[in-house]
């Protein structure tokens, strides 16, 4: 499965080198932003390697240390699941906002039917139909009632906000619910003893599942058909519907797939832990949104936005590792970085491109 | 030969209006057909019947002497009836084979994948037999308009198509990609496809097709053959009456110099100079006018003087200021009045009531906006005043905007901008989609300006207009003047020469065309009037 | 086009012109999500466990939980039981208020945004970001005066300190939109988890009342808390407050319609480009009205600190959020505001006596929020269901013909240059 992924990052740079100069042309303040992410981080580690007393070395070693990626991608799980569904959503011209609502809805089915079960995975998949049925209702009332995309979203999000607990409240007789059993994690000889990458070979199923899905969807999306369609629904409906293809259904494709995929998420979530939380802002605690802004950074490509949530979760995992070595940042400031580092690429990066109709409605010319 | 395309007593009715009033139409297989009327004639209103679009109210489609009733144009193209819309239906970020191939995508592995080389073998295939140029591999937005043009053709021989329909393709054309565009008809037919083409433009009917016909008001008024035919006659079927437009002008009595530009540069979002170096200036009391094709950097050059845009190089002066940063509301207030050539997006609110929209623009000025409070019923007696000044109907101050007719929108921005008592005004497109009558009405009231010794400039892609308005004209080309000229003294020959990129003198221009142009052409009495 | 479309067509043009009809989907949604709330209520009695006696039968299936006392206990409860007697205004009565009052800002705050095309989710952030400043500031100034006085100069205070740093808050979006083009839908969430982080970093360190185990500031003395007219203060509501709120919807209202600056702000909102045609500038227009969203935001949460709270707590209810609902449910009107945050008043203030009266979990009223927003988002159902004319649902967009003898037409605007001849 890693192997996939790594072939989808090299076509990927494939693809960008024949695109030459066009995709320079186009992303420039993204291509300096990775770029000074990257200088950046490269130089704290030769100054963490020269100076390992310093900051600076306490820094590198929390970077290079095997634990840190392997709670980056573990925090990546839910965010990478629902940045790629959406993705599916608003390159059919849908926005999904409602990502958060979805990640809720299926981490309390899923604990929800792994609890009734016994079952981890069937709970998993109890977690996915929850949260593809939510986004089939929000695909109906966007598509076939024209409901403003942005609202509707948002009422996904709240009807799963007070859903979620409510359920929890009823079956449970409290927001949280009891904890059931988890999946072990899954290690593939030899690989997992690799110095800092064995963190790839020897992690929870949902790690696995993930690199699946980016790779799948990026071949949907380069290479399949279907993925064409759903460009040209959120580009120029019309040149699609000329086409012969019924733009309706490849966005309720598209939006159902988005629902699927941040099912997994939010499934993988609560299953990693065996427990849903439903206080306050849940235990999704805005995850849904962050991976609006990761699919965004990443240029709705499937890798781009894997890479980006790595870095926000990347982010996190290296700001719960400082905390428990007590370095002198206060915790709630460094709770907050990656919202800031998502404002501060938003400023730089300034416009993302949408897709030309997305948030529009598109009625079939008879 | 026989018809390929037969329509029969075609009458399509919208509610309040007869767009097409019992047409027929026979179109032989392997020729070119034009279908020639002015704007609103109710040509596109019958190609979209054929296409598909709509049912007619009454009359029958043939094909190949087989009647055919379409509900979408996708039973149309199956029927193998392809057409090309004024608005390319094109996706901006995909290839010229994602589009051409989009939606019958070749696949392979089952369908899983789209088989890429086939798709791109069978553009290149069909692209060489019919001679076009076109890169199999260029993004859409990269490639220039003839090209996106010619990617809309190859998409419909690519479903099959035997029939293409053409709607006004030359109006986003610059000449040379009108002239490719007529080798790549004149190719196509040779290969036994029909095509109809919808102009305007009866010099382009008369070159391309080989029949025309004309539609007048909804209905058809005659087909012709296009070699046994003059432009005098295809005027007269077009218009059917003496041609208007020579409008009575006493000569300027011009005054100081209200309105300069000098070498004003805009580059558009890709940082191309689509304004390139251009310098004049407009006096009291006369009409200076742009003449040229449309898409030659008129756009850009007018938002740079209203304040809608800023140029990238040069100066813009009003009244002895420098203006070439100032706000929009500066120059609003300022004395500037703009009627934009997009009235619908730009010129009223359209779901404001007329009320409202008679504000727009001055909603901070002394009148109707005293101390930032808007004062309502000098703001309804003001909309009253246009609406009644300008003759808008329905003459009700709290409709919609949108529940007007073009025309009637037209006149009511007109109204509202002239009333401000500018000093200068800038006309873009003043009659563009405006019926007759309401033309004449916003002519009148131009040269009416111009005797009370406004200055005004007028931007047209009408040659008549410009020509029969303006007291001096420059000729825009790729965002340059070709040249400024009288247009008393220009010949329409010569003009038509100007907006084609033809230098005067003889300082040909990428055509490579040949024609001496009268030396007496150049410009004599131009005030900063630029040559490149 | 056929004659069902026409008039299909017409009537759609008709309904879509009036503001009835805006006022009969908000019910219509509203009855609709209730009737919803009452399924999921029954559902989720089937769900749970009770004794047969504690059962409510409906077509001999028994329910744990009886949706009728739900709605009852949220409604009337809300309203302080009017109908059983007893009614005092210190009751329930003054809560519903109390949270009417908060909702009043919020929802002005996000129908403001709205109205100018902004989509404000950061009320919620501005709300925190007011509440703590008015926390401290009043803290600060109460040292200065006291009794009456202190009343009379605090509370203006409050209010303007909880306005200034909202309005400061606010604004920040509003530039990243205006000048990074930054979308404002993400900034504010993230302003939203910002504000929460810093707050409570802040409550938790510097400004942390010493004597208690809570995060929050050190209470406001009595005097520079909003005092109780004529309701007794025992619900915390203040007929001032209120007074305030309904000050602040005419004054929105007056700005909107009779000012130069809400000319540019509806107008940016309907047709950007018109309003940069009018002479507009868009960036400060955004700017301004982000800003004075995130001040009618700060008000709320100097609302809440000085009359709900009397100091500053993390975890400041969602306010925000449900000013969203509010607005929606008003169409972003500024009067429609003072009748929706009415409404969501009573539903707040009526789960409480809910969790008192039944078992059934609070939550649901979260649920109902969302179902409004979700039916008020999509009057297109409700204008098949009114109609019950079969066939799709939407309205064909005004098709480009161009024309035949048509008096004018808006219709040949795409016909390009006619430069020959």
């Amino acid at each position: 499965m890693s192997d996939a992924s790594a072939d989808g990052v090299g076509d990927a740079d494939g693809a960008t080198a024949a695109e030459g100069r066009g995709f320079f042309e186009r992303h420039t303040t993204r291509a300096v932003f990775a770029a000074v992410t990257v200088a950046s981080v490269a130089a704290l580690l030769v100054a963490g390697f020269l100076f390992p007393d310093s900051l600076a070395g306490t820094l590198a070693a929390v970077l290079t240390s095997e634990n840190t990626l392997a709670a980056a991608l573990r925090l990546s799980v839910p965010i990478a699941f629902a940045a790629l569904g959406g993705i599916f959503a608003e390159k059919s011209g849908v926005i999904n906002i409602g990502l958060e609502g979805l990640l809720i809805v299926s981490a309390f089915g899923a604990i929800y039917v792994a609890d009734v079960t016994g079952g981890v995975w069937i709970g998993f998949a109890g977690g996915v139909l929850a949260s593809t049925l939510l986004a089939a209702l929000f695909a109906v009332v966007t598509i076939q009632f024209r409901a403003d995309q942005i609202i509707a979203g948002l009422a996904v999000w709240l009807i799963a906000l007070g859903l979620a607990p409510f359920a929890s409240q009823v079956i449970y007789g409290s927001p949280n619910t009891p904890t059931v059993a988890t999946s072990p994690s899954v290690s593939v000889p030899v690989l997992e003893e690799i110095p800092f990458f064995g963190a790839l070979f020897s992690a929870s199923p949902s790690v696995y599942l993930l690199f699946a899905a980016v790779a799948l969807s990026w071949y949907v999306f380069e290479r399949t058909a279907f993925g064409r369609w759903i460009r040209a629904s959120g580009e120029n409906p019309e040149a699609l519907d000329t086409a012969g293809v019924s733009v309706a259904r490849v966005r309720y494709a598209a939006v159902i797939i988005s629902g699927v995929l941040a099912g997994m998420g939010g499934a993988a979530l609560s299953l990693d832990l065996g427990q849903f939380t439903g206080n306050g802002p849940t235990m999704v605690n805005g995850k849904g949104f962050i991976a609006i802004v990761a699919y965004l950074f990443g240029n709705y490509n499937p890798i781009g936005a894997f890479l980006s949530t790595l870095l926000f979760a990347g982010l996190d995992a290296v700001q719960t590792v400082l905390q428990l070595q007590g370095i002198g940042v206060p915790r709630q400031l460094i709770r907050i970085t990656p919202f800031v580092v998502v404002i501060v690429v938003l400023a730089l990066v300034g416009r993302t491109r949408l897709p030309e109709a997305a948030g529009e409605h598109y009625d079939t010319e008879e | 030969m026989a018809t390929a395309v037969h329509l029969d007593g075609i009458t399509k009715r919208f509610p309040g209006v007869v767009a097409n009033d019992d047409v027929d139409l026979e179109v032989e297989h392997g020729t070119v057909h034009a279908l020639l009327g002015e704007n609103g004639a109710g040509k596109t209103t019958l190609m979209n019947v054929l296409y598909g679009l709509y049912e007619p109210t009454s009359g029958t489609v043939r094909l190949d002497g087989e009647p055919r009733t379409f509900d979408s144009p996708r039973d149309a193209i199956d029927a193998g009836v392809g057409m090309i819309h004024q608005h390319f239906m094109l996706v901006d970020p995909m290839t010229v084979t994602e589009n051409v191939t989009l939606g019958s995508e070749p696949r392979k592995w089952g369908g899983l994948a789209v088989d890429r080389a086939a798709a791109r073998e069978a553009v290149v295939e069909l692209a060489d037999r019919y001679g076009f140029d076109v890169d199999p591999d260029a993004r859409i937005e990269d490639v220039s308009v003839g090209e996106q043009q010619r990617v809309e053709i190859l998409k419909a021989l690519y479903r099959g198509a035997d029939t293409l329909i053409l709607d006004e393709p030359t109006a986003v054309l610059t000449p040379q990609e009108v002239e490719e565009l007529f080798a790549v008809l004149a190719e196509l037919t040779a290969q036994g496809k029909t095509i109809i083409f919808i102009t305007h433009k009866l010099g382009e009917a008369m070159r391309a097709a080989d029949e025309v016909s004309v539609l007048r008001d909804g209905k058809k008024v005659g087909t012709v053959d296009a070699d046994g035919t003059t432009r005098e006659e295809l005027a007269e079927l077009m218009v059917g009456r003496e041609v208007l437009l020579d409008v009575e002008r006493e000569p300027a009595q011009t005054g100081e110099v209200v309105a300069a530009a000098s070498d004003v540069v805009v580059e558009d979002d890709r940082g191309v100079r689509a304004v390139d170096g251009i310098s004049f200036e407009v006096r009291a009391g006369e009409v200076f006018g742009i003449a040229g094709v449309d898409g030659n950097g008129q756009t850009e050059l007018v938002e740079a003087l209203t304040g809608l845009g800023v140029p990238d190089e040069g100066e813009i002066r009003f009244r002895d200021e420098d203006v070439t940063t100032a706000s929009r509301r500066e120059r609003i207030e300022a004395g500037m009045a703009y009627i934009p050539e997009d009235r619908q997006e730009r010129g009223l609110v359209m779901e404001f009531g007329l009320v409202e929209n008679g504000l727009l623009g001055s909603q901070h000025g002394p009148e109707l906006g005293p101390n930032g409070r808007i004062d309502w019923p000098a703001t309804r007696d003001h909309a009253e005043a246009i609406i009644d000044e300008y003759d808008v109907r329905p003459a009700d101050a709290d409709a919609d905007a949108e529940s007007l007719s073009g025309g009637n929108q037209q006149k009511f921005i007109v109204g509202r901008e002239f009333k401000r008592d500018p000093e200068f005004v800038v006309a873009s497109h003043p009659t563009r989609g405006v019926d007759v009558g309401s033309i004449e009405f916003i002519h009148e009231r131009l040269l009416e300006l111009r005797r009370q010794g406004v200055a005004v400039l007028l931007v047209s892609s009408k040659l008549e207009e410009v020509q029969g308005l303006s007291d001096r004209m420059g000729v825009v080309y790729e965002g340059e003047f070709i040249d400024v000229v009288d247009p008393e003294e220009t010949t329409e020959e010569e003009l038509g020469l100007l907006m084609a990129g033809e230098r005067p003198g003889g300082g040909g221009d990428e055509t490579g065309a040949t024609d001496e142009t009268d030396p007496e052409a150049t410009p004599s009495d131009v005030t900063g009037g630029e040559r490149a | 086009m056929s004659a069902a479309d026409r008039l299909r067509d017409a009537l759609d043009r008709l309904v879509e012109a009036s503001a009835t009809e805006r006022i009969l989907i908000s019910t219509a949604a509203l009855v609709l999500s209730v009737l919803l709330g009452a399924v999921l209520v029954l559902v989720a009695g089937r769900m749970t466990t009770c004794t047969a006696g504690e059962a409510v039968y409906y077509l001999g299936v028994g329910f744990c939980y009886d949706p009728v006392v739900v709605f009852d206990r949220l409604f009337l409860g809300a309203l302080g039981d009017p109908l059983s007697g007893g009614w005092s205004p210190d009751g329930q009565f003054s809560v519903t208020l109390r949270e009417t009052t908060l909702l009043l800002f919020t929802g002005l705050s996000v129908a403001l945004a709205f109205r100018a095309g902004i989509f404000n989710i950061g009320t919620q952030g501005q709300m925190v970001v007011g509440a703590l400043a008015t926390a401290i500031g009043v803290l600060w100034a109460s040292s200065f005066v006291s009794g009456t006085v202190g009343t009379v100069v605090l509370i203006p205070f409050g209010v303007l300190v909880g306005a200034t740093f909202g309005g400061l808050y606010g604004a920040v979006p509003g530039m990243l939109k205006a000048y990074a083009d930054a979308n404002e839908v993400i900034t504010t969430i993230m302003l939203n988890f910002i504000a929460t982080g810093v707050a409570l970093y802040l409550v938790s360190g510097v400004f942390k009342d010493p004597n208690s185990a809570a995060n929050q500031t050190v209470p406001l003395p009595e005097f520079a808390r909003f005092p109780a007219v004529l309701f007794g203060g025992r619900q915390d509501f203040s007929l001032v407050a209120l007074a305030f709120g309904l000050l602040a919807i005419g004054a929105l209202y007056y700005v909107l319609e009779h000012t130069a600056f809400g000319y540019d702000v509806r107008t940016s909102g309907v047709q950007p480009e018109a309003a940069e045609y009018g002479g507009v500038d868009a960036e400060r227009t955004v700017v301004a009205s982000l800003a004075l969203s995130g001040a009618l935001g700060g008000v709320a949460g100097a609302m809440y600190v000085m009359m709900v709270l009397g100091t500053f707590q993390t975890g400041i209810p969602s306010y925000g959020f449900d000013g969203i609902t509010v607005s929606i449910l008003a169409g972003n009107n500024p009067l429609g505001v003072g009748v929706a945050a009415l409404l969501f008043g009573v539903l707040k203030s009526g789960t409480t006596v809910v969790q008192f009266a039944t078992d059934v979990p609070p939550q649901l009223v979260g649920v109902l929020r969302g179902l409004v927003i979700l039916f008020v988002a999509m009057p297109e159902f409700f204008r098949m269901l009114a109609k019950g004319l079969p066939g799709r649902g939407s309205r064909r967009e005004a098709v480009a013909t161009d024309g035949g003898a048509v008096t004018g037409g808006g219709v040949a605007d795409d016909e390009g240059g006619e430069a020959d001849e």
